[in-house]
């Protein structure tokens, strides 16, 4: 086919910005599926719009291409196995799959876990914080058209993966918290290497404000967009950087602290407008204030033992079992077995990146969980998008999907 | 048994309305299948978790759904939030919701059979099969737009999928190749 270039000029005229724009009944009606295959849904989430024009008139998430069936793997492992089947969950957030798995295990069996192990757990959740909303970061630029962003967000976010491979020798999905503790303590040269990443990280976020946040493209794409209010988002049960952008004064770190979030000093960074443009700010405070807790955790870090040493769920130390019969049967049974978990339920939740993460468990005495329920709080989140976007334009839903930060494999599990 | 306050299918309603008015907020909602840890009426229950935000307190309330199929009355009307929970606790466990908006699946292929957290699921048994449908099912449940038909032009917006693979779901949701025509079908 070839172009005629007299139609195209005189077009170019005609409209004064060269584009042909064909016509469209007014109020006529189309359907438009995005997704699940595109790059501004953040993986496979398919919506599927009904557009006036360029209006969204009528939003509908459309999920499960990523279901798994996790919820029903977890019945089939051992209650210590199942953390490497929670942990591929969320996977920009899996230490916090594991920390409230564990953290309800530990419920029902009735173990504590030693304070280095605590702090243990906190530093590796709030640098998993940051590691997480860095892609969040870039994946919002890159949406709203600022392709630096994704650069900068995801070099930096490597850094975090280098220290989280050096303590659990694992990138991602790294079964590193486990009921009773965590997996193996701290490797030497660990402070240095927190060091490092706290003397570069506060300012280069500073550099990302610079960047966006008086920036009048970026400004123009999100304030005012996607707007959601306090009532909202309540009813929604929307929770995290969202709810908080609209308002909602809550972090579970503040108000039902689990671990040592009570002795150590942060902020909460909560918004009004509920806009894309206030779920930003929120995000970049609370990496800052991720930042300020990393470097309390850093300075108090106990001394002592990093997991529960009770014989029923530890198993004995490598060392011990070329000397001891009893230790390679002890070892050997709680490997291929695993440790019985008295009947019960138990749900608990953290904060993670996304808002409130619970999980739900039920055991019925046995060595494998009877049930487990994981509310990922994308999931939930979700439920608020087309409230977001509805009567709004397009473009407008790429900076809604991006601002609500979902992460299909906590969605679909 | 297990802590929290438990209720029978009918009375739900109308105490879900009591906790709503006192404040509570319904955080978490989920189906639980207590095969041959209890006797078969009271198989299946719902457990939802409440969250108070100005007392800082958490509650969890046990719902038995009794009778075949298990049903519960829905509390989406009061609670919007528990409406993903809810279709997803009758996709994995068959558990119906009276008065639910969309009670359809949501995780699961819409023409999948069974319900796979049920207990006597097994895993691994059931060979997936994908079978090619048209596009968009418009008149699919769950998928039926407000709208009338006529006048409607449907497409995609995003790349297509190399080939035939790429991310489909098991019910055809997704084209197997070809244009899309108006209203729907497959060239």
């Amino acid at each position: 086919m070839s172009v005629d270039a007299d139609r195209i000029v005189s077009g170019f005229e005609s409209d004064g910005h060269g584009a042909f724009v064909e016509s469209y009944d007014e109020g006529e009606r189309m359907v438009i599926n995005m997704g699940p295959v595109h790059p501004a849904t953040h993986g496979v989430l398919r919506l599927k719009l009904e557009l006036e024009g360029e209006t969204v008139v009528r939003c509908e998430p459309i999920i499960g291409y990523l279901h798994t069936g996790m919820e029903k793997e977890c019945e089939d492992q051992n209650w210590r196995g199942a953390v490497t089947i929670v942990t591929r969950m969320d996977y920009l957030a899996p230490f916090f799959n594991e920390h409230v798995y564990s953290l309800g295990v530990e419920q029902l069996l009735g173990l504590d876990v030693p304070e280095r192990g605590r702090y243990i757990r906190m530093l590796m959740a709030e640098l998993n914080r940051l590691s997480s909303h860095l892609v969040w970061f870039g994946t919002q630029g890159l949406d709203m058209g600022a392709m630096s962003a994704v650069f900068y967000g995801f070099r930096e976010r490597e850094i975090l993966l280098d220290f989280f491979e050096m303590v659990t020798g694992l990138r991602m999905n790294h079964g590193y918290i486990i009921p009773g503790g965590v997996w193996e303590d701290l490797p030497d040269g660990w402070e240095d290497a927190v060091a490092r990443i706290l003397d570069v990280l506060p300012g280069r976020i500073d550099e990302y404000e610079e960047l966006l946040s008086l920036n009048p493209v970026f400004l123009e794409r999100t304030r005012g967009v996607g707007v959601i209010e306090r009532d909202e988002v309540v009813a929604l049960g929307a929770t995290g950087p969202i709810a908080r952008a609209s308002g909602v004064d809550w972090d579970m770190r503040r108000d039902a602290p689990y671990e040592c979030y009570g002795d150590l000093e942060f902020d909460v960074p909560v918004e009004n407008a509920g806009d894309v443009y206030a779920r930003y700010l929120v995000r970049m405070a609370e990496m800052k204030q991720s930042v300020r807790l990393v470097r309390q955790i850093t300075e108090r870090m106990p001394k002592g033992e990093f997991k529960n040493l009770d014989p029923k769920v530890t198993p004995p130390d490598r060392s011990e079992l070329g000397r001891s019969m009893e230790a390679v049967i002890h070892h050997f049974k709680l490997v291929t077995q695993g440790f019985a978990v008295p009947p019960g339920e138990a749900y608990t939740s953290v904060e993670s990146p996304r808002g409130e993460l619970g999980c739900y468990v039920v055991s019925n005495g046995g060595t494998s969980p009877y049930r487990v329920h994981v509310r990922d709080p994308s999931f939930v989140n979700l439920q608020s998008l087309p409230l977001m976007v509805e009567d709004g334009l397009i473009a407008d839903l790429i900076a809604s999907i991006a601002s609500i930060d979902p992460v299909l494999g906590g969605v679909d599990r | 048994m297990s802590e929290g306050l438990w209720f029978r299918a009918e009375e739900w309603a109308a105490r879900a309305d009591e906790l709503k008015a006192d404040g509570w907020r319904a955080i978490d909602l989920c189906g639980v299948d207590r095969l041959g840890l209890t006797d078969a009426g009271n198989r299946f229950e719902v457990v939802v978790q409440l969250l108070h935000m100005d007392r800082r307190e958490r509650a969890v309330v046990h719902v038995a759904a009794a009778g075949d199929p298990p049903t519960v009355p829905s509390v989406t009307n009061l609670w919007p939030a528990v409406n993903f929970m809810e279709r997803e606790a009758y996709d994995l466990l068959g558990i119906h919701f009276d008065g639910h908006p969309n009670p359809s699946r949501i995780l699961m292929p819409d023409a999948w059979e069974g319900h796979p957290l049920r207990k006597d699921y097994g895993v691994g048994k059931v060979p997936v099969e994908f079978v090619p449908q048209p596009f968009l099912q418009l008149d699919a449940p769950g998928q039926a737009t407000t709208s009338e038909g006529a006048g409607r032009t449907v497409d995609r917006l995003g790349q297509p999928e190399p080939g035939e693979d790429g991310v489909s779901r098991p019910d055809g949701a997704m084209a197997p190749s070809g244009a899309i025509t108006p209203n729907g079908d497959e060239s």
